[in-house]
């Protein structure tokens, strides 16, 4: 019984995690339908500047943090107005071969600025700090991504909902003509999209790092973020939300109890069967194509 | 339209594959220069083992400027295959078949290995020092492949026989890297494990890409084991003590001689490390031994790149060609590869920073022909990094 | 000049003597390249000549049909496996090996073709991503194919012919794609290739017209894991050993930016696409050596970035191409060359 509960936290320990980078995906198709594959290594190469604003210059966490999340809205924002505006005719696919060529351009960059080497970030929290409740392992850190996914998961779902930058985003994602109309910046809206879901993306990232940073760290996190927010639909926030959390416990109890090989896989495996009951994920209304 | 097409095509194809260079005469040596090749992954996940070439570089260096090698100068010829082995396989035919390598040094990672190993044997050209511990660069032996990197089987058997022996640990669990690296130890822990008559309580297999590893953790801590083996990389070997560690689950760990820069090791896990028992081939990174104090000194803080860290990695670039350099010392100035061959042959107790090197003449099936080392001792982490030495040399034939 | 008058006109193979002529000159050519060149070149052409096939083969699903594949690595282990094991354990001929191990990836493809008729967009791009993550894995558990420890692959053989050198391996592999080439060319200009361009442009419409989708699209998978199956099979044989770690996610990427930066929906496309990101992935690594350029790099490094990751620029040189390749031309390759051609016949004007 005890491992069951300590598997189901550390399923929702780590789908905090898969929930950030869902959220931050979730965030950017929802208004310019472009699935971002870069999302995992703009949240590297903003880990990395806070590790460098950490180590080298000697900052304290808070001002470091700061300026990280400064930086992730203004490379989000950057890219989107530098890179993705000025596609001709966008299509998915072109969109997918943008972002993915984007991903490594960043990954590059990092890898020739900090090396390949394992480091670690000084965090006020140390990766391995804890309390153990009833045998029960809860990390600190742990707790930390899962309140920041859900701050940012209900902050956002009354921002899109209440706000009226929210209500414009969402406007420019059904219909950019009408809204252009109606006197709606799009081309701004889309920026700040970007921004915004940089910023939380980055915020994974930042939660991984104090545990241990190498340029590859983000892969495993995006692929897995993407994968739930596909099943929650793409476009539903508290449904990519949801579907992180089941994917998490669904990974933990999975190689807790039938498989420890396939853990990694299985989610993918969840995925494809979810995906065949319905295409449009569990939480997005199925849009009828017209000719 | 077509016709244009094709010929545009034609022409660029033609140019592109037109270059052939013509072939030195003896292949690899001239009067003034020895060329050795090697390849590591600069780029890629595996890019942490890309300091394994770079030692060598910085090494090679350093000889040049004491004055070579009977009178000539090493050329040295490293790239980067991002651990690919069809690009580790273009490479070498590259610096083989254009440049001309007289023998090729080091050489990181099993899978890219393997993709080259038939070609070099076909053609005859000696390769010192794989930088892989697996059973199959030596199983079965080969005349021109000097192995220098002890076997992980050997040092598996080296770890679980002292758990067993010395700290009389009766549960033993075993995590390992699910790919020919992490197999390779497994096999090893259970051949020991079987002739005490015991078996592993649990075997927990990771995957290379793997980053949320409580899980595998819940795995091992459900055996209830009092020894566990970590047998991973070591970014994933750091996560796994760490976490245990605060989840209260500590046995005693032990680990590969990969995860052996304690502090690194201690760097990575903030401290986790502590209490950590390896097994190592070579000489700790704070050795007091003067040959590393001098090679410190007088290559790495000369040579090395300034974001450059004198560790395992770096170090062991030197370590796995140092028999390689008697060997070609004692080769003589009328060098061949025969002569070279036969000048490895020779060597005999020699000792650098590494293990005892021994080679025999080529025996067919004789594996210790070819693998010059067998040598490995443990050593625990202390508070700090600090490293206590717990064995003599074991041999672990 | 590019008019076509009759439908005989536009499916056949050579418009023009001229056509035949160079064609046959260039076909021979690529058949005498081998005593002219160097043992690495052949290596090369060989590495190349396998993406094509690949290129090819996704060039249909994506290109021509419009799906989207992440996961055409998974079909190229089939294929790889398939063959070598065939070959070593069931101690079939090399001849009846690759083809059934081609034709084992179609099935697999068949099957991934299934749910990709609901898919499309993201939801189809995590599907096969996937699929490309989970084959690997589960060829990795089965001890028959080597596990994780990989398998050596014997040398081919047919009849007593034994392929143990990068230039018969170069006749055999060149004969191969041009077939392969031919079969998809005509593949494309027959009543098929037009249902799965009539799929690509508007599903709903096509199937109003009578195109059989789920019958296409399935198809389109198939014959696309088919050519990945070839290709997989042939790579097998120019590494002589795989494990399963070797057919990575980022080897899907680099398929997938072969088709898009060659060019959707051309097969002239998919060969320069293919062509030049396997020359630029093998000779990227060299690119310190290049005079002058090198040495600002070198400089760059060691001022703003460190030497240690000096490498990684290949990385940024690939996802470069691949944004500005979109951005600039999204036909690719074959979109610049059009336009080069338009501009030069009506140059001065």
């Amino acid at each position: 019984m005890i491992d069951f509960i300590q598997m189901i936290v550390s399923g929702v320990a780590t789908g905090s995690t898969y929930a950030l980078m869902g959220l931050a995906m979730v965030i950017i198709y929802k208004t310019s339908e472009v699935p971002n594959f870069a999302q995992g290594e703009m949240a590297l190469v903003t880990s990395y500047f806070a590790m460098m604003l950490l180590t080298t210059m000697n900052m304290s966490v808070y001002l470091a943090f700061f300026l990280s999340f400064v930086f992730a809205a203004i490379l989000g924002a950057f890219l989107e107005f530098a890179v993705l505006r000025r596609a001709k005719e966008p299509n998915v696919l072109g969109m997918i071969v943008i972002t993915i060529g984007i991903e490594m351009i960043i990954l590059g960059f990092v890898s020739w600025k900090f090396g390949a080497e394992q480091k670690t970030m000084p965090f006020p929290i140390g990766p391995y700090d804890g309390f153990i409740i009833y045998d029960i392992y809860i990390s600190k850190l742990d707790v930390l991504t899962l309140v920041s996914a859900l701050f940012f998961m209900i902050v956002l779902f009354l921002f899109f909902k209440f706000s009226k930058l929210g209500l414009a985003m969402k406007a420019t994602q059904q219909n950019s003509v009408a809204a252009q109309i109606v006197g709606i910046r799009t081309n701004r809206i889309m920026m700040m999209t970007w921004g915004i879901s940089s910023l939380v993306g980055a915020t994974a990232g930042l939660l991984i790092s104090p545990t241990i940073m190498h340029p590859f760290m983000m892969w495993d996190p995006m692929l897995k973020g993407f994968a739930a927010a596909v099943m929650g639909g793409m476009t539903s926030l508290p449904g990519a939300v949801i579907a992180a959390y089941m994917l998490g416990i669904i990974e933990n109890l999975f190689g807790g109890y039938i498989s420890i090989e396939f853990k990694t896989v299985v989610a993918f495996v969840i995925i494809v069967l979810v995906l065949c009951i319905k295409p449009s994920g569990l939480f997005a209304r199925h849009y009828i194509k017209k000719v | 339209m077509k016709k244009r097409l094709l010929f545009i095509l034609f022409v660029s194809l033609t140019f592109m594959l037109s270059f052939t260079p013509g072939l030195l005469a003896e292949e690899g040596v001239t009067d003034t220069e020895i060329h050795i090749g090697a390849w590591g992954p600069q780029t890629g996940p595996g890019a942490a083992w890309g300091a394994v070439p770079r030692g060598t570089r910085d090494y090679f260096k350093w000889i040049n400027a004491n004055g070579g090698i009977n009178g000539r100068k090493l050329v040295f010829h490293m790239f980067d295959d991002g651990y690919n082995p069809a690009k580790t396989k273009a490479g070498v035919k590259e610096l083989q078949e254009g440049t001309g390598i007289f023998a090729w040094a080091g050489g990181v990672g099993t899978s890219p290995g393997l993709a080259v190993k038939d070609y070099l044997a076909k053609k005859s050209i000696p390769w010192v020092g794989p930088a892989t511990g697996s059973m199959e660069f030596v199983n079965p032996p080969q005349k021109t492949l000097f192995a220098v990197y002890p076997l992980y089987e050997g040092e598996a058997k080296a770890l679980v026989n002292y758990a067993i022996e010395t700290m009389g640990k009766k549960r033993i669990a075993i995590a390992y890297q699910n790919d020919g690296y992490g197999k390779n130890g497994l096999r090893g822990a259970l051949a020991s494990l079987k002739s005490h008559g015991m078996e592993a309580v649990a075997q927990v297999p990771f995957e290379a890409k793997d980053s949320d590893l409580k899980p595998h953790i819940m795995k091992l801590k459900q055996a209830k084991p009092d020894m566990v083996l970590v047998w991973l990389t070591p970014s994933q070997a750091a996560k796994v003590v760490g976490i245990s560690r605060a989840m209260k689950f500590n046995p005693q760990f032990m680990s590969v001689s990969t995860c052996s820069d304690f502090i690194f090791m201690n760097y990575i896990t903030k401290g986790a490390w502590e209490g950590v028992i390896t097994g190592t081939f070579g000489e700790v990174p704070d050795s007091k031994l003067p040959l590393m104090a001098k090679y410190k000194e007088e290559i790495f803080d000369k040579y090395a790149a300034k974001e450059e860290r004198w560790g395992i990695f770096y170090y062991a670039g030197i370590l796995f060609v140092e028999p390689m350099i008697e060997g070609l010392k004692n080769a003589g100035s009328d060098l061949t590869r025969e002569k070279f061959i036969t000048a490895m042959e020779n060597i005999k107790g020699f000792k650098g920073i590494g293990p005892e090197v021994n080679y025999t003449p080529y025996k067919k099936g004789d594996i210790y022909s070819r693998q010059g080392t067998s040598e490995t001792f443990l050593v625990q982490c202390l508070k700090g990094g600090k490293t206590k030495r717990l064995t003599g040399l074991m041999d672990t034939k | 000049m590019d008019m076509k008058r009759d439908y005989f006109e536009d499916v056949q193979l050579f418009t023009s003597p001229v056509v035949v002529f160079w064609f046959a000159f260039l076909i021979g050519s690529l058949y005498l390249l081998p005593f002219f060149v160097s043992n690495y070149y052949i290596y090369v052409a060989n590495y190349i000549a396998i993406n094509i096939i690949v290129a090819t083969g996704l060039n249909l699903l994506v290109g021509y049909t419009g799906q989207i594949s992440l996961g055409h690595a998974g079909f190229f282990a089939i294929g790889a496996y398939g063959t070598t094991v065939l070959m070593v354990k069931a101690g079939l001929p090399f001849l009846l090996a690759l083809p059934g191990a081609a034709l084992i990836a179609a099935c697999f493809g068949f099957l991934l073709g299934l749910p990709a008729l609901r898919l499309e967009g993201p939801y189809l791009a995590i599907a096969t991503l996937g699929f490309g993550l989970t084959i690997t894995q589960v060829i990795g558990r089965i001890e028959l194919f080597g596990g994780r420890d990989g398998i050596h692959v014997p040398d081919i053989n047919i009849g007593s012919w034994i392929i143990d050198t990068d230039k018969e391996f170069y006749f055999l592999l060149i004969t191969l794609t041009i077939f392969l080439l031919w079969f998809m060319r005509n593949l494309i200009k027959t009543r098929m290739g037009r249902a799965f361009i009539a799929i690509r442009d508007a599903d709903i419409a096509a199937e109003t017209m009578g195109v059989n989708i789920v019958f296409y699209k399935t198809l389109a998978f198939a014959i696309s894991a088919f050519y990945a199956g070839i290709a997989g099979g042939m790579y097998a044989f120019v590494l002589k050993f795989i494990e399963p770690e070797i057919f990575t996610l980022l080897m899907s990427i680099l398929f997938l930016a072969m088709v898009v930066v060659g060019g959707l929906g051309s097969m002239m496309g998919s060969i320069a696409g293919a062509t030049l990101l396997c020359w630029l992935d093998l000779k990227l690594r060299n690119i310190l050596d290049i005079p002058y350029v090198g040495e600002w790099l070198k400089n760059l490094s060691e001022n703003w970035f460190s030497l240690t990751g000096v490498s990684n620029i290949q990385y940024i040189i690939f996802g470069s191409i691949m944004v500005g390749i979109m951005l600039f031309e999204p036909l690719g390759l074959y979109g610049i060359w059009i336009r080069t051609k338009k501009y030069w016949r009506t140059w001065p004007f």
